[in-house]
């Protein structure tokens, strides 16, 4: 919140007092190619893995990031070698196991390329979040779902929802928030601010019950499918999507403290992480 | 006889010892000798040059040991400096001379030094007996104690900008006066002038810049305003924050690590409008002592320096008064006597003003619907009571309420709904954000006797952030209502008293003693919500508001001790304890000053000082912003200390016009605090701040040098500052040193002030500073969201990986600004305009940087936002 204020600050000066931005001479330091991971592991499914090569941050690429066509890639459970193979999805590169992962077992993926250094990452996987009950009302913004924490464990969730458009099938992310009556601590309730994804752990209702009230930025209308969807996340995932999404929040600016997202491949960027998304679809009262 | 001959005969009579013809006071005498008895120095002069030296062993003592290497010397001039230690007096009789004991009849001059035609007392002027070399100057109070160990029957009383007095002191005993010095016609007739009278190499404190108002108000002025806290920024060891922004950051500390202090009251927030302006009417100022370091004992609670402000007092004799406005602000000040002689007052208030015409703007277009309002606004009020009891008492009663406030109230009735059942129908929403401080205290200064002067103060001050957000809505068609309701502040308080004892024993003691009292009560994050027409259950009914009370006792004593006649030592001690929930710290804190004077009047300086502060400000992402909260020492968090080591030389010329200080340091921290990692958007509302923190250390380190002309119509200073700051926490940036975000490698100040003719006042400054840290990431890469690339997906992410903290350097920041005054002095009232330019040849300082994308070109680069271009100024002002 208190970043906000600061920006809103800022921009009160800047607007004040004339602001321009203009562009500087400086050449955004690289630090060299490395190899990149990204595998989200959810168990019950096969395992797809994407592996690209790091770009200078000068570089703007909104189609994805290079593959690394001579990459050796190779996953494990448990220390068991499984196969993969190499597809080509939506444009993208991605190598699919043969297998579903399993729950209780440890994935490790690891890859090599010629002239980069060699990358492993490795994480387990996590059991199914136990939510259920979710409604909306049509005209409403409020979003509803029961949520079930384990007691036994530290547990980490990720929300977001989306619509599906009931002519086209077309998919939109909403932007939303938590109800701040729910949420009570004002920090939403100030801000204004609305997020596609939600990320937490279970700090504050561990092993409860939790009816979760959501809050979508515009009123639910129209027709058309509404699907929550909760992810359980291992601590390394959470770590992941939740630095990841302090980047994202900071914006471009780079005013104080830098938002570094966590990584578990070690020698390279990325994450090997256990996911577990239940989805529950539901048509608008 | 031979010619040969002739010559020897006269060179051996040339080379006669001249001792065999007698001697005088003017003889040249040779003596050299290592760790010997007086009684021995005596002896050879009576061996080599005949000169008889009568005494008794009882009433004289010359058995302490000297080491001399005297060639050529004036006998007089030897025998002073071998006998005024021992305080022997010598006079010839006959061709003897005769030792005596010094009569010690000491008696002590002591009072107060003021205007003569305002009564104000002046701070820092000089009471001086020609006759015997001595001299002393007046404390903070205007209070000054001269003990003499002979007669005297005039002392010199001066003060730049007013005429020197020659006092003439009734021939014997004790005597307290009141002298009054006529201040100098110039364009600043009615400014005081605080600026020090004695040189530096008279001062064995080190690290400190005395501004005084003239100076202040000379400076060129953003947007119309002068200001104490930009002044300070123009001093070398001294930052500012991002262009624009304020904040003070002395020798590499951060802007919570300094203790400012208005007439003895602490203040937690030094700025309006996000740090642009100091939260203090310049006008009301009467000087500002800066302590970068050689911190003298009685000062303590932050640990990289102390900004000691004295406002007016209020004339005692006549009303006066000055009102003017600027683009930003509008502002009075008057004073004068409620009875003349005995008490004064002094009231100022200062607002911004552009919210008013902006509101006026927006109401005229409906902009922000029915009802709605927009402020955003600074104002402050000074209030000051002085009053004298008798000549030994006087009385101030001073308060201070200063605030930024921000609200907009809009209201939305859409009656468009019908065709769009999406609609928020009786839309209203009203947000306030503000931040102030509160200051009062009590004063009283006594005299006990001509030796012993006293200050006791009872003081409060309070620091509160608040605001409020409230919205209403209805969604006609669902029926969902919404009238929601929310406020949020923050509080720290401290109130206390403090008791201050000024001791001059003789001439070569000045002890200064005193305790301090200070209890500081933190509220920090007080929330309260509620959503009337909401059936959500909360997720937790947590309490979030802390409540904290600390107790902090301090004991001092610092002597101000002339050891040799050429070296001085200031020596210090602070103790300190705190008591928080249970928990008890204290530190012994030492405070040494040592002062060394060189041929050619030059001084040598070193100090060594400790400090300790009991409270932390936790800061959101490393930037200072009001919302910033105050809270005490904890079991994790310890509280934080500083050593610091100062060198220098210093020296002003013996015409006071210049002033020349290079000093050099180095300054280590510990227990400082920076955010551990983001934390999220769900954060439990009861987890302790200091499980989000981790606790770490800080060196700073270089060398400052300052050339200053003081007097004349020309004035103005040329500092220099190379300087390195760096920090080290635990679990932040791979546990390595990295540079602190204000490490300038190099700063150059420049200001000029100019009087031209009677009527005008031209003044300059140029600010340097090498490049700021900036974290820049070092590559970027894709990022994951789903398990299967057939999932719905918002879209894959980039991600940029930042690895090193501040791994690169900005842009240098350069700026001059101008600025010209026309002054008119009419019989009963002077007029003045002025006219200022802020960075006068329009740089674009970087406030901040971006990473910008241009999707077009496929390519991302370095962008930098600037807020302050070039901005004129006008400001009318009136006095009378």
């Amino acid at each position: 919140m208190r970043k906000s204020y600061f920006i809103v600050g800022a921009f009160g000066l800047s607007m004040l007092l004339n602001a321009c931005e203009k562009k500087v001479e400086i050449q955004l330091p690289y630090e060299g190619d490395k190899i990149v991971v990204n595998s989200l592991i959810q168990p019950d499914s096969v395992v797809y893995i994407r592996v690209t090569r790091s770009v200078p941050s000068k570089v703007f690429d909104d189609a994805g990031y290079k593959d690394i066509p001579d990459a050796a890639v190779s996953l494990t459970a448990n220390g068991v070698s499984l196969p993969l193979q190499l597809q080509t999805i939506k444009g993208l590169s991605y190598y699919v196991s043969g297998e579903k992962a399993v729950l209780g077992q440890q994935y490790r993926v690891a890859v090599t390329a010629p002239g980069l250094k060699p990358v492993t990452g490795t994480d387990t996987l996590v059991a199914a979040p136990l939510a259920n009950a979710a409604t909306a009302q049509r005209n409403s913004n409020r979003v509803q779902f029961t949520l079930k924490d384990r007691a036994a464990s530290a547990d980490y969730y990720r929300i977001r929802i989306y619509r599906t458009d009931a002519g086209s099938g077309q998919v939109t992310f909403l932007l939303f928030r938590l109800d701040p009556a729910f949420n009570n601590n004002l920090v939403d309730f100030f801000s204004k601010g609305n997020y596609n994804s939600l990320i937490m752990s279970d700090e504050r209702f561990n092993g409860k019950p939790v009816n979760f009230v959501l809050q979508t930025a515009d009123p639910l209308t129209g027709d058309g499918d509404i699907t929550v969807e909760v992810s359980a996340l291992t601590r390394s995932s959470y770590l992941y999507f939740n630095t990841l999404a302090a980047q994202k929040e900071s914006g471009n600016a780079l005013v104080g403290n830098p938002a570094r997202v966590f990584t578990n491949i070690t020698d390279g960027y990325g994450i090997v992480g256990g996911i577990n998304t239940k989805r529950m679809t539901f048509k608008i009262e | 006889m031979s010619l040969a001959l002739k010559l020897l005969t006269g060179i051996f009579i040339l080379c006669f010892p001249l001792q065999a013809f007698g001697w005088d006071w003017q003889t040249k005498v040779t003596v050299v000798v290592k760790d010997q008895p007086l009684e021995v120095v005596c002896g050879i002069l009576e061996k080599e040059y005949g000169i008889h030296f009568s005494y008794s062993r009882e009433l004289v003592n010359l058995s302490r040991k000297v080491t001399l290497t005297a060639h050529q010397q004036r006998l007089k001039k030897l025998l002073d400096e071998l006998f005024s230690p021992d305080d022997i007096r010598f006079t010839r009789v006959g061709e003897q001379i005769v030792l005596l004991p010094a009569e010690r009849s000491t008696r002590t001059i002591s009072g107060y030094i003021k205007d003569a035609s305002s009564g104000e007392n002046l701070i820092g002027a000089t009471v001086y007996a020609p006759a015997l070399k001595q001299g002393t100057t007046t404390n903070q109070y205007g209070f000054f104690s001269l003990t003499t160990v002979k007669d005297t029957n005039s002392l010199v009383v001066s003060y730049v900008g007013y005429q020197p007095h020659l006092q003439r002191v009734p021939d014997k005993g004790d005597h307290l006066l009141n002298v009054t010095l006529q201040p100098l016609g110039s364009l600043k007739e009615v400014v005081i002038s605080a600026k020090e009278n004695s040189k530096l190499q008279e001062q064995t404190q080190m690290s400190k810049v005395k501004l005084n108002a003239s100076e202040v108000q000379s400076m060129p002025r953003l947007l119309g305003e002068v200001d104490v806290m930009r002044t300070l920024q123009s001093l070398p060891g001294v930052s500012g924050g991002s262009d624009g922004a304020g904040g003070l950051y002395v020798r590499g500390g951060g802007p919570d690590q300094n203790l400012v202090l208005i007439d003895g009251t602490p203040v937690f927030n030094f700025s309006h409008f996000f740090g642009v302006y100091s939260l203090l009417n310049a006008n009301v100022v009467k000087t500002t002592d800066l302590y970068k370091g050689a911190f003298p004992a009685r000062f303590g609670g932050r640990i990289s320096s102390v900004v000691d402000i004295a406002m007016k007092e209020g004339d005692m004799k006549e009303y006066h008064g000055d009102a003017s406005i600027g683009l930003i602000a509008a502002k009075f000040n008057i004073e004068g006597p409620i009875v003349k002689d005995k008490t004064s007052f002094m009231l100022s208030a200062r607002r911004s003003y552009p919210d008013l015409l902006l509101n006026a703007a927006l109401q005229s277009d409906n902009s922000l619907g029915v009802g709605g309002d927009f402020q955003a606004y600074f104002y402050d009020v000074n209030a000051k009571v002085n009053h004298i009891f008798s000549p030994k008492d006087r009385v101030f009663l001073s308060f201070y309420r200063g605030e930024d406030n921000l609200s907009i109230k809009q209201t939305v009735d859409d009656s468009t709904y019908v065709h769009n059942p999406g609609q928020y129908l009786g839309e209203s929403s009203k947000f306030q954000l503000g931040w102030g401080n509160t200051i009062a205290a009590i004063r009283w200064n006594h005299i006990y006797g001509p030796r012993l002067f006293s200050n006791i103060s009872l003081n409060f001050s309070q620091y509160e952030f608040f605001t409020e957000y409230e919205h209403k809505y209805v969604l006609p068609t669902s029926g969902e209502k919404s009238d929601m309701y929310g406020t949020y502040n923050s509080v720290m308080t401290n109130s206390g008293g403090r008791i201050d004892f000024d001791f001059r024993p003789n001439p070569r003691h000045s002890v200064r003693f005193g305790a301090i009292t200070t209890m500081h009560n933190f509220k920090p994050g007080n929330a309260s919500f509620e959503d009337k027409d909401s059936p959500v259950t909360p997720l937790d009914t947590l309490d979030a508001s802390l409540r904290v009370r600390g107790l902090e006792l301090s004991l001092y004593a610092e002597d101000d001790w002339q050891i040799k006649p050429d070296l001085f030592a200031s020596i210090g001690v602070h103790a300190s304890g705190f008591l928080v929930e249970g928990r008890f710290y204290y530190s012994l804190q030492p405070r040494l000053g040592l002062r060394y004077v060189l041929p050619r009047n030059w001084a040598v300086k070193a100090a060594y000082t400790h400090m300790n502060q009991y409270i932390h400000l936790l800061s959101s992402n490393g930037n200072t912003l009001p919302t910033d909260i105050w809270v005490p020492s904890t079991q994790r968090v310890a509280p934080l200390f500083s050593k610091q080591i100062a060198l220098g030389v210093g020296k002003t010329s013996s015409n006071l016009k210049y002033e020349f200080t290079l000093e050099g340091y180095y300054k280590s921290m510990s227990n400082m605090i920076e955010n551990k990692e983001t934390n999220g958007i769900i954060s439990p509302l009861g987890s302790r701040w200091d499980e989000n923190v981790t606790v770490g250390k800080g060196w700073s380190y270089g060398a400052e040098v300052m050339l200053q002309k003081k007097k004349g119509s020309t004035t103005g200073w040329i500092g220099y500052t190379l300087s390195w700051s760096e920090r080290r926490f635990p679990g932040i940036n791979n546990g390595e040193i990295y540079p602190y975000k204000y490490d300038h490698r190099h700063d150059i100040e420049f200001v000029l002030v100019q009087q031209l003719g009677r009527h005008w006042e031209f003044s300059a400054s140029w600010h340097f500073n090498s490049g700021t840290p900036i974290t820049l990431p070092v590559a970027s890469y894709a990022g994951g969201g789903n398990a299967s690339p057939w999932d719905p997906s918002p879209g894959t992410p980039g991600v940029d990986r930042f690895d090193n903290w501040n791994n690169y350097r900005g842009q240098a920041v350069h700026r001059m600004d101008v600025g010209i005054t026309w002054n008119k002095q009419k019989k009963r009232w002077s007029r003045s305009w002025n006219l200022s330019v802020f960075n006068v040849y329009n740089r674009k300082n970087p406030f901040l940087y971006l990473i910008s994308e241009d999707a077009e070109a496929q390519k991302r680069y370095l962008s930098k936002l600037t807020i302050l271009p070039i901005l004129p100024s006008i400001t009318y002002s009136i006095k009378f």
